[in-house]
Order: structure tokens, then sequence, then C-alpha cells
């Protein structure tokens, strides 16, 4: 009996012929199996092409500095002269003891409870108000509130800087309108010193925010909310009913870049009120920089202290991934 | 072949993606950024040198007539200067060294002279020394070259002069009955009491400094010839006597209105040049800024600082800053020893040029005493304060700096801070003390 007609594909999936199974897959993929397979290993074969070089590149830039800084943070030593410290974790035993760093953990978190809630908020709303097809000059108005994100850090900062200065554009308002008696000095005080910080993060990057719910909330199918107002529910319950949970994903994407950025904080630190008065509006970074350049180098404790930074980040991180991203 | 071509393609794309992502990474152990790759290396001809240094209007026009200069005697001379603010500076300096890329530095460099100790001991190989160079040392203030000089051996060859003066308005001063000569050599309970009366009669505060900037209570210290290490490095903070009657001192002029705090470097200036306040006392470097003010052309004279009451000691005298040029390992050092011996170290004509130009004032005692020097200067009254400058120099005490100098002066910020919200004073100290020990573990 020859076998005129090729086999049927059922019969070649169940029973490969010797042949194919002892030349191995590259044969099979060469066109002696069925179509399905070979397509299926061709779309891997080219996703992993396209994976390949980006993988790479951040593997070599971002991962590798990664493990050499946390070697680095395992030696002590001033300047080139570093050595393994004995124990090996004594740079991040060290911080327990340091005050000043304390002092700007405490002053970070504080930037992060109080900005980015109140932040993600208001560009919530506003991506709301701005959503409205009926708004007028709409355009207008999300380049006005986008606008701040675009300007350069020192820059703001230097400007926030001369306006909350003792004789500042700030004062002379206040001073003018009869809100204040005499001038505040906002630079001069801790806590006012901080809130011109989050004050000056709120204005920077709402917009921003702002930008990503807008987006989310173009994806949102109107007939939703058409049917939410069909049942009768009003603006609020509308909002919070229908559009919050499809807005989640967006939402948890902007909680952690904002927790991330702003545990990061630096220009604002050193350009707005270079530390502040008495080291109480530092971050952790600046802390940090101060550490490396400023001070007889440190590179082994700056490191730890970037790796403190790290865990809580990646800490906060999986905690809002954890309470936001329920997926099916 | 669709299928043959498509495979091809795919696998050049890859290779081709592959050698960019290795090139990409293998960079990773450079630091020198994209300024270092046009102008590091050590001399690129034999008689180039490449300068690193900040302020176009002061330091960079000195290079320039420097190489001016120098150019007499030898023609073929080419200077390379690179404008770099302080800041930017420390940081390339750290990276530079730290990643022992030490071929990128230039030749000569300017550094704070705050910061030499600090750098010069951290990373010893980031510097040549100057004892081949045949530079008399003599021949410059001792306090200011003992910043740069770590075990005995020269470092850094003084520049920008950084003596403190006490800058008067003349006009504010009249107007309450006093004139200059009733600041000088006096004591610092004098001056607040003069300071009140001018207040009281005028409105107006005779100083104007930044808040929780250590930098007046600095230079009351070195006035005594105090300093927050001693010799062998360790802190002096707690028990420091003249410390402590700096600091008693500046909250008696805080506190009487005498001094005002203004919160950043620009509001100071402005205070000044506004006429917010009738004085100041900072390093004579100050001058190019009260002159950034035509309209009070005449109105200024200078004299020299209040003392410490009760401490022993205690001067006229003290600095605030001030710079100097080092040579980096590996440069063409013999070239720039020779360079800096013969201008900055050694040319009378080279200074006569660039005071009048830009103000800078000489270290170098031999250059103070030309005739340049003794002019008159129309906007300090006609007053010659130059040469009365120059005279103050050399009366200056030193101070320890040491490596630690910066976290020194942090500290006692915070500490005066503090003190100023009502801490108390041996408390706060001590407290200052022990960050520092902290810092220096």
């Amino acid at each position: 009996m020859s076998r005129r007609t090729a086999p049927t594909e059922e019969a070649a999936r169940s029973a490969p012929s010797p042949h194919t199974k002892a030349t191995g897959r590259l044969s099979r993929s060469l066109g002696s199996s069925s179509p399905k397979f070979r397509l299926a290993q061709r779309r891997s074969l080219t996703g992993w092409t396209f994976l390949i070089p980006a993988s790479l590149v951040i593997l070599c830039l971002n991962f590798w500095p990664m493990i050499q800084a946390f070697i680095l943070s395992m030696k002590t030593g001033r300047g080139t002269r570093l050595n393994f410290a004995e124990p090996l974790w004594s740079n991040y035993a060290r911080l327990f003891d340091d005050e000043i760093f304390k002092l700007t953990l405490q002053t970070t978190f504080i930037y992060l409870i109080v900005q980015v809630p109140i932040m993600l908020i208001l560009a919530l709303i506003l991506a709301n108000l701005l959503n409205d097809r009926n708004l007028r000059f709409k355009g207008l108005w999300r380049t006005a509130i986008f606008l701040p994100s675009a300007v350069g850090l020192v820059s703001y900062a230097l400007v926030f800087r001369t306006m909350f200065a003792n004789d500042g554009l700030v004062n002379d308002i206040l001073l003018g309108f009869g809100f204040i008696d005499g001038p505040v000095n906002w630079l001069g005080q801790t806590e006012t010193a901080r809130m011109v910080i989050i004050v000056g993060l709120l204005w920077r990057w709402t917009g921003y925010n702002m930008i990503f719910y807008l987006a989310g909330l173009q994806n949102i199918d109107y007939s939703t909310i058409e049917a939410a107002k069909i049942d009768g529910a009003n603006a609020f319950q509308t909002f919070w009913y229908v559009t919050m949970p499809q807005l989640k994903p967006i939402i948890l994407l902007t909680a952690i870049m904002s927790t991330n950025g702003t545990l990061q904080l630096f220009d604002e630190s050193f350009n707005l009120t270079a530390g502040g008065p008495a080291n109480t509006s530092m971050t952790i970074s600046h802390y940090l920089y101060m550490v490396s350049f400023r001070n007889s180098p440190n590179f082994g404790y700056a490191a730890a202290i970037s790796y403190v930074i790290l865990i809580i980040v990646a800490v906060l991180a999986a905690f809002q991934i954890r309470v936001g991203d329920k997926r099916d | 072949m669709d299928t043959f071509r498509k495979s091809v393609s795919v696998a050049a794309v890859m290779a081709l993606s592959l050698a960019l992502a290795a090139c990409g990474g293998g960079d990773d152990g450079a630091s020198g950024d994209d300024a270092a790759s046009g102008d590091g290396a050590a001399s690129n001809g034999d008689n180039t040198l490449t300068v690193w240094a900040w302020d176009p209007a002061f330091n960079i026009y000195a290079l320039e007539e420097a190489e001016k200069v120098y150019q007499q005697d030898h023609p073929d001379f080419a200077l390379e200067i690179v404008e770099t603010p302080w800041d930017d500076l420390q940081t390339k300096l750290t990276t530079l060294a730290q990643s022992q890329q030490l071929d990128q530095l230039p030749d000569i460099f300017l550094m704070q002279n705050n910061a030499f100790q600090k750098n010069v001991i951290n990373y010893p190989d980031l510097v040549s020394d100057y004892s081949a160079s045949g530079i008399d040392f003599g021949e410059f203030p001792e306090s200011v070259v003992a910043y740069s000089t770590v075990d005995g051996k020269n470092y850094g060859l003084p520049f920008d002069n950084g003596t403190a003066i006490t800058a008067l308005r003349t006009d504010v001063l009249t107007e309450a009955g006093y004139t200059v000569d009733d600041f000088t050599d006096i004591t610092w309970s004098e001056y607040i009491t003069i300071g009140e009366d001018v207040l009281a009669k005028t409105g107006q505060p005779l100083l104007t400094g930044q808040a929780g900037s250590s930098d007046l209570i600095m230079m009351m210290l070195q006035s005594a010839g105090a300093s927050l290490f001693d010799d062998e490095g360790n802190p002096t903070i707690t028990d420091n006597e003249a410390l402590l009657a700096a600091i008693d001192t500046y909250q008696q002029l805080v506190t009487t209105g005498v001094l005002v705090e203004v919160n950043s470097w620009d509001e100071y200036i402005n205070s000044i040049v506004n006429s917010s306040v009738a004085g100041t006392i900072n390093g004579v470097w100050i001058v190019g800024s009260i002159q950034s003010a035509t309209d009070q052309s005449g109105l200024w004279d200078i004299t020299n600082l209040p003392k410490l009451d009760g401490v022993d000691g205690a001067t006229n005298y003290s600095a605030n800053g001030g710079s100097s040029w080092a040579i980096s390992s590996g440069a063409n050092a013999e070239l720039a020893a020779d360079f800096l011996g013969a201008t900055f170290a050694g040319s009378t004509e080279f200074y006569d040029t660039i005071l009048p130009a830009s103000g800078a004032l000489a270290n170098w005692t031999p250059a103070g005493e030309s005739d340049v020097y003794a002019e008159p200067q129309a906007f300090f009254g006609g007053d010659a304060i130059f040469a009365k400058v120059v005279d103050f120099s050399t009366q200056v005490p030193s101070n320890n700096t040491g490596a630690y100098y910066y976290e020194g002066r942090d500290a006692v910020s915070v500490a005066i801070t503090n003190i100023i919200n009502g801490a108390d004073p041996a408390a706060a100290l001590a407290e200052a003390q022990a960050t520092v020990e902290f810092a220096m573990q």
C-alpha cells in the first residue's frame, strides 16, 4: 500500500512519522508538519526578536547598575578607598542612627501622604469637568492646565522661590488684599516651607495626571453613563458607581507613578528651599546628593540610602497593585 | 523564497539591534559626560592648557589676561577655557575621581578654598602638588595658603581674595551722625549699640544675611583664630568659647533688628542693591555685587570687622571663601606651574590690568604694593579700598577646614536656626557635634 496522498492533518499530529521525530523541531518548522504549528512557532520567534534588543538595553543600563549599586552599598570608606564592610549590612544599620536621614524620611512621607491624594483627586475632578461634551474652549483649558508640567523643573522652582520670598509676589498680594498683617516668612518656617513645595508640586503635576484621566475617560463607553442617567443617578452617583470602576487601571497607574516620583523628589528640595530651614524640607534624594557630592564623599552609604528608596517604592507599588488591580 | 527573505531580514535586524544594544550597554562604565568628551584630556598640544573655571566676569576674564601676559614670552602658548559653575565642577571632580577616569580632567581647575581639604584628602590622585614649581608661597598670606596645604605640601595657588570687609553706606551713617571711622577697630557690642541707634534714627538695619547660613558666624569664628575642627581633624563644636560668643552675638544682632535675615542669595543681593540695608559684612568679592547698583556710586566705604568681646585671640580680620588654582594629576604639570607662576604668582602687570576692570583682588602680596592698588575708588567715596584690603589680608588668622568642613558648617547652620527659634545654645551645639561625629564615621 503506497501513500499517494499526504496524510491528513489529524493523522499527522497524532502520529508523527519517525522521520520528523528524529530530525527534531527545526525540520518540523520548515514545513514537514501542520501549518498551524508552524505559524505559532514563527509568531513566537518574531516576538522574541522584537523583545530581545529592548530587554538587553534595559538589562545593561538599568539592572546591571542596580546590581552594582547594591554591591556598593555593602562597602564603606571614603573616596575610592572602598572596602567591604564588616558586617555587610553596616551601612543599612547606620541609617537607623542617622538623624538627618530620619528627618528626610519623615519629610518625604509627609509630601507623599499630603500631596499625592490631593493631586490625584484634583486631577480626577478636572478631567471630569473637562470631559463635558458641551464645554467650550476645551483645548484651551486642557493646554493651560497641562502646560505647567512642560516647564523646566529648575526654572519653576526658582520662580516659586522668588514668588514666596519675604518681599515676593505672594506676600504683596496677600498684604494688598488685607488677608495678613505682615509678610509671612514662607521659606523660613518648616510648615510653610513644606507647604510651598507641596503647592509647587500640585501646580506642576495635576495637569499631567489629568491628561491620563482624560484619556481614560474617553475610553469609557458613553452608553454606560447614559444607562446610569436613565436609571436616575445624579452626577456624583454616576461618577462614583459607573465612571470610577472603569477608570481603576488608570488611577492605579497614576498612583504608582506619583508615588514613585514623590519619593524620589529632588529638584524642588534643592532649588526651591535648599533643604529648608535647618534641613526640615529636605528629601531623601537631596540628602543622598549631599552625602555624595557636597560632603566628604561616602558612596557606599549613598548607595544604601538609594536602596532604601527603592525598597520603599517597591513595597508601596506592590501594595497599590494588590489593592487596586483586581483582574478577573 | 518569501519565507527565506523574511527570515534573512529578521536575522539582519536582530543582529543590528544586538550590536546597538551591546554598544549601548558597554558604555555604563564611563562617567565623563558630554562636556568632558570635548574638553578633557590634558594638553592636546605641547603648548596648550585646558582650564575649568566659573564666572566669566571675574575668573575667566583674569585667565584671558593671564594668557596674554604669558604669550609675551611664549608666543605659541594657548589656553582653552571651559566655563563650569562651581557646583558642577565639584560634581565632575567627584565623579571623575571616583570612577578613576582621571584622563578626562583638565590641566588646571579652580577650586573653592573650603573644598580643598575634602577633595585632596579623599582623592589624593586628583591633583599634583606645587613642590617642583619653584613658586614662593611665602608671598601669599599664610591663612590663605593654609587652605590648600595638606601634609605640608601645597596643592593650590591662591587667587580670589576672600578677605572679609564691613561695607557701609556713608550717607545713611551721616544721617545718623556716624562715620566709617566709628566702625573701625571696634568690638561687636559697640557695633550692635551703634546699629540700634542707626536703626532708630534711619529705619535701616546695618546687616543682611541668609537665614540659616553660617557664613557670618564662620567669619566671626575665624577672626578669633578658632575653627570647627582642631589640628587633628576632630570636631571642636562643643566647648568652643569663640563659637558660643559668635552665636550669642548673632542672636543679639537678630533680636535687635540690626541684622535682617532673608531666605535666599537673590534676596540678599537685592536687599543691598535696593537700599533696604545700610551695609553688609562679607568677603571682599561682594564689592562686585555692590557696584552693580550704579545709582549708589560714591555712597559706600569699607572698613575692617568688629572683634568678638571677651574672647582670647580676637582680631578685627577674617575671611570668607576665596578660591585657588589646582593642577590636576596627569596634566602637563611643568607648563601649568610655569604659566601660573609667571602670571598669578609673578606678574604685577597682570594684577594691575585685572583690578580696575573686574575688581579682582590679589592674594599675592607684591601685587598689592603697586600704584593701581593705591588708586582711589570713586564708588567708595574716593577711598583706596583695594590697598586697605590687601593690608587686612595679611592679618587674617588661619582656620582649620579639614575633609569634613561642609558637614561641620551644615551642622552649625542647623544649630543656629534652632537657637534663633529658642533652643538652648549648648544643647544645640552638642547636637551639631554629634551630627558631625556621626558623619565622620
